[in-house]
């Protein structure tokens, strides 16, 4: 087992009445590609947002390569940071500079390397997600699937030692969906980055996951490697990874069982 | 009774906090201002000169159209008034002193809050939907100090600018009704006009629109960045961002207005 670079201890977060993680706890290893999956509602999004600091708990520890961002003040913050790159599911590029300037935007503002370097570096991260040459186009002259390997290109400028993503092949379509995933593998063998997925699409959390955990109503229900949670016993579990409509969690919901739902987590 | 009160009170309390993240947001702005004189590198002068160009220059044409018309309402309006008393003569002087003190810095800024200030609100309320506003704090990029540091220092530093332009085309629009429509020696014109002016008008009126471009600045980007939701959201705070701006600048152009009056009589 190799060492872990994050530690999430009994997180907690209420908005309002409502509390959307219940004291989750997990490790996520060093090197290793992590798959975080759960319906919706479940908590990823809410997860992956205490995981980089957009979001801060009301209780417990994040333990990121040894610093607690949960407690962190703004300097220790930022430089917990320039650790970790983000992928965003609508890949966030800025819309009024150049596919080169994103990419750039790290590498001008945290670091003094030239002009002249930092053409380089965009160049060889372009070349790494397989866009060499569209320095120069504009995040809308480019379809989907590319803007999320700008975004990727953008989230490992800063040669980070793990990267975030959030839904990565979402909107995407199958065989592009696919590409990215193949991407995501490349780094994490190329460059040993460890990477944590947030996705609900099994067939991509299969291919690429070396530890898959499973979250449900602000809890981690199951923590495995694809082949643990193929088997699982748990009938959510099962429901969930053969995509059924009827299961441990009834299709049809009158609103009040629904809101019940809400309220229990 | 008890619900209008309850209304009242509630309304009153959105005012307080709009004031006070109000006053964080410059607060906030004010340090990385303040923090640049230490670290240049804190004020990002390309953007900021970009946005000087969309602030400032690109603004001139409408800036003039409007100040012309303005002193030529002025002018016919005080000549039709100062007949009654034969005193024709005093148009210039009625123009001048009033554009330099008061509608000179005013108009500027109302044009200039419906022109950049809704564009900043969109701008900025947009990459906050768009996940942009996360992408800049995940990459330990303070939002504040990347977005609104310029905006906000380029329409302080352009609408004194723009005010200067707004008075001289006023004077001139006066200039041409006075001596074309009302029939006033040109000399005559030129020199009623420039007697009454003193260094103080000039002073008070620029200071006045460093202070509407700070308004503009903050309620504006402060708008921008609180939009949560998507394209109706945006919608509302450009449009939040303009009615704002303009109250704004007109209760602060009374109080100023005031303590130049008591303060420096």
């Amino acid at each position: 087992m190799t060492a872990s670079i994050i530690e999430v201890e009994n997180l907690v977060k209420r908005f309002g009445d409502r509390t959307v993680l219940n004291g989750m706890s997990m490790k996520i290893p060093e090197g290793k590609i992590t798959v975080i999956m759960g319906g919706s509602g479940g908590g990823k999004s809410t997860l992956l947002r205490h995981l980089v600091g957009l979001l801060k708990p009301n209780e417990g520890k994040i333990l990121i390569d040894g610093t607690d961002i949960a407690s962190a003040n703004d300097e220790d913050m930022n430089t917990t940071r320039r650790k970790f790159g983000m992928l965003f599911q609508s890949a966030a590029l800025f819309n009024s500079l150049s596919v080169g300037e994103n990419v750039a935007v790290p590498l001008r503002e945290h670091t003094s390397l030239s002009e002249e370097i930092i053409r380089i570096i965009v160049k060889v991260k372009l070349e790494l997600v397989g866009l060499t040459g569209f320095e120069n186009f504009m995040p809308y002259e480019i379809s989907g699937g590319m803007k999320k390997r700008v975004g990727l290109a953008r989230a490992i400028a800063l040669d980070p030692k793990i990267v975030f993503y959030d839904e990565p092949g979402a909107g995407l379509d199958p065989i592009t969906a696919s590409m990215i995933d193949q991407l995501i593998l490349d780094l994490s063998t190329k460059l040993r980055i460890t990477s944590v997925v947030v996705t609900h699409e099994m067939k991509s959390a299969f291919r690429i996951a070396d530890q898959i955990i499973v979250l449900h109503k602000g809890k981690v229900l199951e923590i495995g490697t694809a082949k643990d949670i193929q088997n699982s016993k748990n009938s959510y579990v099962q429901q969930f990874i053969n995509g059924e409509h009827e299961g441990a969690i009834p299709f049809k919901q009158t609103s009040e069982a629904y809101l019940k739902g809400l309220l229990e987590t | 009774m008890k619900q209008f009160l309850g209304k009242v009170g509630q309304t009153a309390g959105f005012l307080f906090a709009g004031v006070s993240r109000l006053g964080a947001l410059f607060r906030d702005v004010a340090g990385s201002v303040l923090s640049a004189f230490v670290k240049p590198r804190n004020i990002r002068a390309n953007a900021l000169f970009e946005q000087m160009v969309f602030t400032g220059v690109d603004s001139i044409p409408i800036i003039m159209l409007v100040g012309a018309a303005v002193g030529m309402v002025l002018a016919l309006q005080a000549a039709y008034q100062l007949k009654e008393f034969g005193a024709v003569l005093y148009t210039g002087s009625l123009v001048s002193v009033s554009v330099t003190r008061e509608l000179g810095p005013l108009v500027a800024g109302i044009v200039i809050s419906g022109r950049i200030g809704a564009r900043m609100a969109a701008e900025l309320g947009t990459m906050k939907s768009q996940e942009e506003v996360d992408a800049l704090v995940t990459m330990g990029l303070d939002p504040v100090r990347y977005l609104v540091v310029p905006r906000c220092l380029s329409l302080m530093i352009m609408l004194p600018c723009l005010t200067v332009i707004t008075i001289l085309m006023a004077m001139a629009g006066g200039f041409a009704v006075g001596v074309w429509g009302v029939g006033i020696n040109p000399d005559l014109y030129i020199a009623k006009s420039l007697d009454p002016l003193i260094i103080k008008d000039i002073v008070t009126g620029l200071t006045k629109s460093g202070i509407f471009a700070a308004v503009i600045g903050l309620v504006s980007c402060h708008q921008g960045l609180s939009v949560e939701g998507g394209a109706d959201a945006v919608g509302k705070a450009t449009t939040q961002a303009v009615v704002t701006s303009i109250v704004m600048i007109i209760v602060t152009d009374c109080i100023a207005t005031a303590i130049f009056f008591y303060a420096f009589p």
